[in-house]
């Protein structure tokens, strides 16, 4: 009897625990369909603000240097983070164990304080050579730093999972040293070089403060941009890029975990 | 008995011509020659302080089933391993066939092995596993079809090749990991203890199935493990290995009936030994008493610290008190009954000695009674120490 008790006040805490995460974004859903003005009511439904939406120059701008940004930084980190992982796995038994910190560091370290390192060694890189002026470069270096770590993690813990006398299995079978990378390791660690390209896409969609801090005159990206509108106050066409942005965000996620799910 | 089979085939298998045939080629007169392996003097550290080799000096016979017997650590896998290429010796040369390979990367090599842990690629379905190494040769796509369609049937899991690896049982594994090494018709087939994660039952089905495999290609199989059944079962030939260095090389009878030193006796099975305190023609005196040896193991050279080696299978226990040459009178202090055959743990005097009888039926010996024990001078051993 009071086991079941205990069972059904889990279960109600479970569901509550839910209801505290996605109340917020439903609301922001729902009022993206609101006909009224305000937040104030909810009159009805309509796909106004999505029409005037795509209507905004502005928003539109800042929607494709969204999207440049995110395949960009996330297809370099992917390159760079894959050989990086590749490297930590190789030398996983040598004494390095705190070069494997420093991958990890950038992920701990404050937003904050990444975008404000970033920005005072661009300015400096900029009054010194005139290049690296802020704008999507600058952008997409900063974004590249914050996502290799997260690729290196994820290649690494593939390759860690495999058994090892399958990188022997493909030499003593006759494959080069290219033949190995073609016909062995990039098939074998697929999954992950996939599941790690969509985490690297939504972490720089996501990301507001160290876009902020590189971000040029031109180059706002729509977390910049609904930061700039709201300081006039919250418009429903922020619900609706919100929406938007929700539903990308999770696709994004979704792809991945189905990826990763695949992969046994 | 058994001993007298295990000798019947391997004289036969010994006297019998290789013939060279494909993996599943049915067509005689195919031209393949087995590879013999010559090593010389090959040492391999790692690090500062381990020794995985200490000169390392063994021929293999092309066409022999080979096996590098020893406990974890000995350097079984360590020679294995240089033998694929995986690891190179920091001493010593090695020769594959007519050709010096001591330094040629694995993939450059004409030899394959079948893994521990099968290493059977998991992004690929089994057909594409057969196919990789073929496939890595540059072997073109229809004779890759071919003789991946014919090695699937020699190994008869025609039907699997479809499959994902995921979904094979253990038993399917190993045997597609072997046919993925077989159908690239190396000089050397590698195994490094192929048949260790597989339950006993399949385990000697699958010795059955590899030793005719091996007998029907004529191939040369280099084949490591640390159980000493298994290696008398499959093998030709037996290299004992421990600490880096060879003991013995010799069939397998050679290797447990007159094995040179005490690690062999004890490796290779249960072995009661005694140190030999006088000596005097064909008598030996130990802790048992005085023992009588066959005359042609009299006259082996008379080492210092030799040992007397008792196999507990050679004493016949008698009940009662019996008089005779090579009669030792004993009580029973332990007995596992095991089924086919019974363990007794015996005293004589202030010694204990081991001894295993069959079970003929007839009424085994209980703890605490009385028996004679036999051995037959041509079944005592000396070996060194």
């Amino acid at each position: 009897m009071r086991k079941r008790t205990l069972k059904r006040g889990l279960t109600a805490f479970w569901w509550l625990t839910l209801v505290f995460l996605y109340l917020p974004l439903a609301v922001v859903v729902l009022f993206s369909f609101n006909a009224a003005n305000s937040a104030a009511s909810m009159t009805g439904l309509s796909l106004r603000w999505y029409h005037q939406l795509f209507a905004n120059d502005q928003i539109m701008s800042a929607f494709g240097n969204t999207l440049v940004l995110a395949l960009t930084s996330s297809l370099i980190a992917l390159v760079i983070g894959c050989l990086i992982g590749y490297g930590m796995y190789r030398h996983r038994h040598r004494k390095l164990g705190w070069l494997i910190v420093l991958i990890y560091l950038p992920i701990v370290l404050p937003d904050i304080v990444f975008g404000i390192s970033e920005m005072a060694f661009f300015v400096k890189i900029h009054e010194l050579t005139g290049l690296l002026g802020p704008g999507l470069g600058t952008m997409i270096i900063a974004h590249v730093t914050f996502q290799i770590p997260f690729v290196a993690l994820i290649v690494y813990s593939r390759f860690v999972g495999l058994d090892p006398s399958l990188f022997e299995a493909a030499k003593d079978l006759y494959a080069s040293p290219l033949k190995r990378v073609v016909h062995f390791m990039l098939p074998t660690i697929k999954p992950a070089l996939i599941s790690a390209f969509f985490l690297s896409f939504t972490l720089s969609v996501d990301d507001f403060v160290i876009s902020f801090f590189t971000s040029g005159p031109e180059s706002a990206t729509l977390p910049i941009y609904i930061w700039g509108a709201i300081k006039k106050g919250v418009s429903p066409e922020i619900n609706a890029i919100a929406t938007l942005m929700i539903a990308a965000v999770a696709l994004a996620a979704l792809a991945s975990l189905v990826v990763n799910r695949r992969k046994a | 008995m058994t001993e007298t089979s295990t000798a019947e085939r391997h004289s036969q298998r010994r006297d019998e011509p290789h013939e060279g045939a494909r993996p599943g080629d049915d067509a005689a007169g195919s031209e393949r020659t087995a590879s013999a392996i010559h090593m010389q003097g090959l040492h391999k550290r790692f690090g500062a302080s381990t020794v995985a080799l200490d000169g390392v000096d063994l021929t293999i016979e092309a066409g022999e089933f080979f096996t590098l017997l020893g406990p974890s650590g000995c350097g079984k896998t360590t020679l294995l391993r240089i033998l694929a290429g995986l690891e190179e010796a920091d001493q010593g040369r090695l020769t594959i066939g007519e050709r010096d390979v001591t330094e040629v990367a694995p993939h450059h090599r004409s030899v394959n092995t079948v893994f521990q842990s099968y290493a059977l690629f998991p992004h690929l379905s089994v057909r594409d596993n057969l196919a990789f190494g073929l496939k890595m040769r540059g072997v073109d796509r229809a004779e890759r079809e071919a003789r991946v369609q014919r090695i699937a049937e020699f190994i008869q899991l025609g039907d699997l090749i479809d499959r994902r690896i995921d979904q094979l049982s253990g038993g399917q594994r190993q045997r597609i990991a072997l046919a993925r090494a077989l159908v690239c018709e190396p000089d050397v087939l590698l195994l490094d203890e192929p048949l260790s994660a597989l339950d006993a039952g399949l385990r000697s089905q699958l010795q059955v199935e590899l030793l005719r495999v091996q007998k029907r290609l004529g191939m040369t199989f280099v084949f490591v493990t640390h159980d000493q059944d298994e290696a008398m079962v499959m093998s030709d030939r037996i290299a004992v290995l421990n600490g880096g260095t060879i003991q013995q090389v010799g069939p397998p009878r050679e290797v447990y009936e007159r094995p040179v030193n005490a690690f062999v006796a004890r490796f290779m099975g249960h072995a009661n030994l005694y140190p030999i305190s006088a000596r005097q023609g064909l008598r030996v005196t130990t802790e048992l008493g005085e023992l009588e040896l066959e005359p042609d193991l009299a006259t082996t050279e008379q080492g210092s610290g030799e040992l007397l080696l008792i196999r507990p299978e050679t004493l016949d226990v008698r009940l009662g008190r019996h008089e005779g040459v090579n009669h030792l009178i004993g009580r029973i202090t332990e007995r596992l009954y095991r089924g086919s055959h019974a363990e007794f743990r015996l005293t004589v005097g202030d010694t204990t000695l081991q001894a295993t009888i069959n079970n003929r039926g007839r009424r085994l010996p209980e703890v605490g009674d009385e028996v004679t024990l036999v051995v037959a001078p041509e079944d005592l051993v000396t070996v060194a120490n």
